[in-house]
């Protein structure tokens, strides 16, 4: 009962004229974001980070969550209409739906994805609103030890397990610490790596690497390389399912917030195993017609499942931010650069000490959802419109955005020098195949992670057997170890298998 | 085969890069206290475990260039568009672009720097498709000058929004807050 009052109180305060419009405008602004190639969620939040400094931190929160799941929308639009997807979280809707969309099916397509990801995005929310506050009544008893080792357990998920190699995505989260290392020391106050600039002091700011890394390394990437890149966009239908599509599609919808919901809860990030994981479900699953379809025609279980499993993933991501402080994407660790920006720190004590603020974000979830289903299904060849937009005044004008973010933060010239020097390390990186997430996540969780090793070590008196005498940290650890270890012995057993 | 020796050349320069940067940090490091109090590490301890980090994955990498390029990469997908030749003049004008509205944003506010940010952009861009299409470049001055408005015509709305409706201070040509 307590939670439903909670939950009302909170859809009193989301329910305001002037939220709403902050969450209408998050969602057009998120949808658009997806849509558009070369600009995704992390990078419109992290632009738009300045805006922390004047708006209240309810409006701004609700403002950036509308982007942050508006932005799943749109990137299904563009993943299923164009060669290219918008978004990395779309490139397995991208494999049937842009099939579907070239045997004259893209209505359908779009339809599937956008009620799929309404109702995985509102069972999700079900679940934010039931668990969180559980979750947080147990995440109180966890000592620095636990946290400490939970942050690992992110680190290590989001460089080592997600992308294709391992070395490359260690190497990326020890830059991020490194980055996370300059500035004062939060214990001892100690200056690390300033160099004597007294700007650094207060560290290198998120919007600075976020933009550098997404929007001017890509702009970058794009004029070095991708001028001879050829797009063909697919023509829209008109947006509407037949009987048999929903019959396909509910079933579709269900197994894939089954399989994505849990993925976010847990600290272990990224949408890219849930969605394959669905992709791979309904494909097994296909029977006669539908089967044939698959990698043919485009079969529209391939569309919903994943489309859901993506949707369902990114809102219980929200569970670990809100309740443990501890992100596991790109964008959910620039939302948590949003709350410190209010001198809020997430986690278990979010819910007693801002309680009005976490329950109105989660009372604007259940509405954006809503206003997302009716921006993306008439509103649809409104967005399609965007994909029109030539290339190079569509990167030309992120920059100018990117400028406004970066500038914007702290009125300083040199910043924009330092964002074009992040942007070259951003193009290396992408040239050379390295990951950008565990740089952003390992720069804003270092200095929380190293916080907890350094209490949980006081409170060992200086003994790293400390982490193995608590029960919780010491299976911790073991999870640790074994998503480190077990991917490599499966792989091996498989090369083996196959000789 | 020429190309990928280049390519190879360029995983070398990349990983001695990282070793590099790991005994910066490692230099870095030995300048801060170590002083540990209760805990038993101190301020330099995650900066040393940091660049031991580094270390080893530019060694890793070094070893990994050294025999036979990197795993997994971008060239085990044909289909990417890495293969494609760079276009380097491009490049320069986005650069210059960029660093231009660095060095003038101050001066020359921030409407017209960012306008001229996005024509040296766009203008890279262009030359971009054009160089990989080779077809003729636009007609020169009628594309600048449509940039040059296209620019004007997203920054000074921007600006208004964030000056007038955040209240974010950007910087202006004039006092009067409109430019």
């Amino acid at each position: 009962m307590d939670i439903l009052n909670h939950l009302l109180a909170g859809f009193a305060t989301a329910g305001t004229p002037v939220n709403l419009l902050w969450a209408f405008v998050g969602c057009a602004l998120g949808t658009a974001v997806g849509v558009l190639p070369g600009i995704g969620p992390a990078t419109a939040v992290a632009m738009l980070l300045p805006i922390t400094s004047q708006v209240d931190s309810t409006a701004s929160m609700i403002f950036f969550a509308g982007i942050y799941y508006g932005a799943m929308y749109g990137g299904s639009t563009t993943s299923i209409l164009l060669n290219t997807p918008g978004e990395t979280a779309s490139m397995v809707t991208a494999m049937e739906g842009n099939k579907m969309a070239k045997s004259g099916r893209a209505g359908a397509a779009l339809a599937t994805a956008a009620i799929g990801s309404f109702i995985a995005g509102t069972i999700a929310t079900i679940i934010v609103t039931l668990f969180a506050p559980v979750l947080a009544d147990y995440a109180v008893r966890l000592g620095p030890p636990e946290y400490f080792c939970l942050m690992l357990l992110a680190l290590t998920t989001v460089s080592a397990v997600l992308g294709q190699s391992t070395v490359r995505g260690l190497t990326a989260l020890f830059v991020g610490l490194a980055i996370g290392l300059i500035g004062m020391d939060q214990i001892t106050g100690q200056a690390r790596y300033t160099g004597g600039v007294p700007e650094l002091l207060d560290g290198v700011e998120i919007v600075l690497v976020a933009v550098g890394l997404f929007a001017v390394a890509e702009a970058l990437h794009a004029v070095l390389f991708e001028g001879a890149v050829k797009e063909s966009e697919n023509k829209l239908s008109r947006v509407s399912m037949s009987a048999s599509d929903w019959r396909r599609s509910l079933p579709a919808w269900l197994r894939g917030t089954a399989i994505g919901a849990p993925f976010g809860c847990i600290p272990a990030g990224g949408t890219e195993i849930p969605t394959f994981l669905s992709y791979a479900v309904e494909k097994k699953l296909a029977k006669g017609e539908s089967l044939a379809e698959f990698g043919n025609q485009g079969a529209i279980e391939g569309v919903a499942g994943p489309e859901a499993a993506n949707n369902a993933t990114v809102t219980t991501a929200l569970i670990p931010l809100l309740t443990l402080g501890i992100p596991v994407s790109n964008t959910t660790a620039i939302l948590l650069g949003a709350f410190q920006n209010y001198g809020i720190q997430p986690g278990p004590q979010l819910f007693t000490t801002s309680a009005n603020l976490v329950w109105a974000l989660i009372a604007s979830l259940y509405i954006g959802n809503v206003m997302l289903l009716v921006l993306n299904l008439p509103l649809v060849g409104l967005w399609v419109k965007l994909l029109k937009v030539p290339k190079p005044q569509l990167y030309a004008g992120i920059l100018i955005f990117a400028t406004v973010g970066a500038y914007g933060m702290r009125q300083s010239a040199f910043d924009l020098v330092l964002l074009y020097a992040i942007g070259l390390l951003g193009l290396v990186m992408r040239r050379f195949d390295f990951p950008t997430a565990p740089v952003v996540v390992g720069m804003i969780l270092g200095p929380l992670a190293e916080a907890q090793l350094r209490n949980a070590l006081s409170i060992g008196e200086g003994k790293w057997t400390i982490f193995l005498e608590r029960p919780m940290s010491l299976t911790l650890l073991c999870v640790v170890v074994s998503v480190l270890v077990l991917p490599r012995i499966l792989k091996k057993r498989k090369i083996a298998a196959l000789i | 085969m020429n190309f990928f020796s280049i390519k190879k050349n360029q995983e070398f320069i990349l990983s001695l890069g990282v070793i590099a940067l790991a005994l910066g940090l490692a230099l870095g490091a030995s300048g801060i206290s170590s002083e540990a109090g209760y805990a038993g590490i101190g301020p330099n301890f995650l900066p040393l475990l940091v660049s031991a980090g580094l270390f080893l994955c530019g060694g890793f990498l070094f070893w990994e260039a050294l025999s036979g390029g990197v795993r997994n990469g971008p060239d085990s997908d044909p289909s990417q568009a890495s293969q494609a030749k760079p276009c380097w003049s491009g490049m320069i004008w986005m650069s210059a672009g960029l660093l231009l509205s660095a060095a003038l944003i101050t001066t020359i506010g921030f409407i017209l720097s960012c306008a001229l940010c996005f024509a040296c952009a766009a203008h890279g861009l262009r030359k971009a498709v054009a160089s990989s299409a080779s077809s003729e470049s636009p007609p020169h001055i009628r594309s600048w000058l449509i940039d040059v408005v296209l620019g004007l015509a997203i920054s000074a709305p921007v600006f208004w929004m964030f000056t007038k409706f955040l209240a974010i201070s950007l910087p202006g040509l004039t006092q009067s807050g409109w430019l």
